[in-house]
């Protein structure tokens, strides 16, 4: 297990490393950079010595090489180019991750459990009108983007009625504050896990094991908690990462509808206004995390699916 | 022998499925004497499973009993609540399922699984479960149970998973035990192995047993009683005896020309056509349309049951006694003349 573990984490190194390069080099071959807008108001002996102070003179594999260097030798992820100009990337990115994995975590720990209520009683519903109605919201939640549904909260629950502060306010405390960015990715995890686990419960419903659950004289609701629910679980935490993942990415448009001081805001601002070293940063961020999100997974579905610890085969 | 522990009457269940009604069984009748073991042979999708789901009230959702009773202890089983059936499922009668493979809750540990019915149904403590549990599985022949307890299933071998599928029926000492081809997904020799184990813990615990299997190679070996049953209903009953000597159904004679038989290596003889679709059944025998010897009635009106003896009775209009004397197929003759040497030789 600690060989397999050391193993995926070394792959994950390698992955962010490729997807830094990559992202490097794609972003500086794109047109345009750090003087869009403000070129035609300087002198070239001024443009020289801005190209020079962040390397920009030199050719990009050279710039490269002098990243890598100092991610290496100090830690030092460069400075903002625009947003924020010379603060250090490092310190941009830890002031604002926090919120967003608030965000984050606190969106994934609504969506877990409602998303199974609700799956779990269409699925001992199916077909009736529980069910359908279950099903209605689902295939909704599901096709409406979380900026829409964002949009939509903002205006009617914040700005028409009045219940929830319209933006991100830092003197509120954070959870009434946060209360309908959180809700607007929220939907889509919980559309997303109730079609899961409504499909798996009622497999296992109909499964040969929970006759025999039923034939050693246990009640309905003894076999399908024991039986079929457990057993239904196990794959559901295979959702949960590809969840989590899509709440990050719904995150980055939410967060600037509502002004939310997180990553996703200075991610999208950072691209529009071409600062390459906050770009990256927040990229490999995400990267990192959603390899992490995967990795963590698996090893928990091996805790808990004996025929994956055990190597049993699956079908077994 | 004597007393009747089940008695089945009239039997009607269907299933509403998408494309129509499908009529499962058509009005079943028979009776599970104490001691015995009841074999019901048929041909697959003849309505042996949802009989015995129908016993024990887990039938699907969608199938309905539209008629009949099933009297088990002075109590209609047809007309009992779920609730009601807790107390009898389990502890006074047990199924044994058709497919060891999925019986069994892959991702649980086997002895939890045994330790589960006897913790209900015998309300004891988790250690005297396991000591139960490891005793049952010793029982049934497991090798180094205490070890196997904390296994799960994908760590057995099918045999061995059908054997704590039969200890699970055996925990709590059902008196009436339900098999339904409980050896079909097994190789010959496991099934042979299992077969002695069911008789075996069949006398030890005096138990009353019914047998359902599509093959009558192992009826032989372990049946007291045999109901022959065909698209929804029994065509003939009888004693071992009465079925294997003197069958008189033709149903029956292609079921048992249609056994292998490793002695002569004839060629197997197999049933021309396919079962009715239980959608539409036939008018008639439900039979004919495969029946060589079929006359017109078969074809205009169910053949009732009459009487060949006391023990032993067949619904074929070739009963009837204005119906013209039909020989036993040549074949089937010299198998039944060679099984009965064979008896007189062991
Ligand atoms: N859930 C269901 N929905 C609709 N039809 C069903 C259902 N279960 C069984 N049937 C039908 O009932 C009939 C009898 O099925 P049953 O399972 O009792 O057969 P069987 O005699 O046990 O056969 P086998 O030897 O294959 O186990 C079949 O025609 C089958 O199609
Ligand atoms: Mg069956």
């Amino acid at each position: 297990m600690a060989k397999y573990i050391l193993k995926r984490i070394a792959g994950i190194f390698i992955v962010l490393f490729v997807v830094m390069t990559a992202a490097f080099f794609m972003m500086r071959l794109m047109p345009g950079g750090i003087l869009d807008g403000v070129e035609e108001n300087l002198s070239a002996d001024m443009r020289d010595l801005i190209y020079a102070k962040y390397n920009m003179d030199k050719p990009i594999w050279e710039q490269y090489l002098l990243f890598l260097k100092g991610i290496v030798t100090e830690w030092d992820w460069g400075v903002s180019l625009k947003l924020y100009v010379n603060v250090s990337v490092w310190d941009i990115l830890a002031e604002r991750i926090p919120i967003t994995l608030y965000l984050g975590f606190l969106s994934l720990l609504i969506s877990v459990p409602i998303g199974i209520a609700f799956g779990t009683l269409a699925a001992l519903k199916k077909n009736g009108i529980v069910d359908h109605a279950v099903s209605f919201l689902v295939v909704l939640f599901i096709s409406i983007p979380s900026f829409v549904m964002a949009t939509g909260l903002q205006y009617f629950v914040a700005y028409k009625w009045g219940w929830f502060p319209l933006i991100y306010d830092d003197s509120l405390p954070r959870i009434t504050t946060t209360f309908l960015p959180v809700l607007a990715l929220s939907f889509s995890p919980i559309a997303t896990i109730t079609r899961y686990l409504r499909a798996e419960l009622s497999e296992s419903l109909n499964s040969d094991y929970m006759l025999l659950a039923r034939t050693k004289g246990l009640t309905r609701v003894q076999a399908t908690m024991r039986h079929a629910l457990r057993n239904s679980l196990v794959p559901v935490v295979n959702v949960i990462v590809p969840a989590f993942i899509s709440i990050m990415g719904g995150s980055l448009v939410v967060e600037s509808i509502f002004g939310i001081p997180g990553l996703g805001g200075i991610t999208v601002r950072s691209i529009n206004v071409a600062d390459y070293s906050v770009t990256l940063a927040s990229l490999i961020y995400y990267t990192l995390i959603s390899l992490a999100a995967i990795l963590l997974v698996d090893i928990s579905y091996g805790l808990i699916d004996p025929r994956i610890r055990m190597g049993g085969s699956k079908d077994a | 022998m004597g007393e009747t522990m089940i008695q089945v009457k009239d039997l009607r269940v269907n299933f509403r499925a998408w494309a129509g009604t499908v009529q499962a069984v058509r009005g079943v009748n028979f009776e599970l004497k104490k001691g015995e073991t009841l074999a019901i042979v048929g041909e697959s999708g003849s309505g042996k499973s949802v009989t015995t789901k129908a016993i024990l009230g887990i039938l699907p959702s969608n199938a309905r009993i539209t008629s009949g009773e099933i009297l088990y202890n002075g109590k209609d089983l047809t007309k009992l609540k779920e609730k009601e059936f807790y107390d009898i499922r389990g502890k006074h009668i047990s199924l044994v399922f058709q497919d060891p493979l999925s019986a069994l809750n892959p991702i649980q540990k086997v002895g939890k699984q045994i330790c589960e019915a006897l913790k209900k149904n015998e309300h004891m403590s988790n250690g005297e479960a396991k000591k139960r549990a490891i005793a049952l599985m010793e029982d049934v022949g497991i090798p180094e149970p205490e070890t196997k307890f904390s296994q799960y299933p994908f760590q057995f071998s099918g045999g061995m998973r059908q054997r704590i599928v039969i200890a699970i029926a055996l925990a709590c000492n059902p008196e009436i035990l339900i098999c339904d081809e409980p050896t079909t997904a097994l190789d010959v020799t496991i099934q042979s192995r299992i077969l002695d184990k069911i008789k075996e813990l069949k006398a030890e615990h005096d138990l009353s047993v019914i047998f359902i299997t599509h093959d009558l190679g192992v009826v032989a070996g372990i049946a007291d009683r045999v109901c022959v049953m065909y698209a929804g209903k029994i065509v003939e009953y009888g004693t071992v005896d009465d079925i294997f000597y003197e069958p008189a159904h033709p149903y029956t004679w292609a079921l048992l020309s249609s056994m292998p038989d490793l002695d002569t290596k004839e060629k197997l003889f197999s049933i021309p056509g396919a079962p009715p679709n239980m959608m539409y059944p036939p008018k008639g025998d439900a039979f004919a349309p495969r029946n060589r010897y079929a006359m017109e009635i078969d074809f205009e009106q169910e053949p009732p049951f009459f009487k060949v003896s006391d023990t032993h009775y067949a619904a074929t209009w070739l009963l009837h006694p204005k119906a013209p004397k039909v020989e036993l197929p040549e074949v089937l003759k010299h198998r039944i003349q060679r099984m009965k040497e064979e008896r007189e030789g062991a």
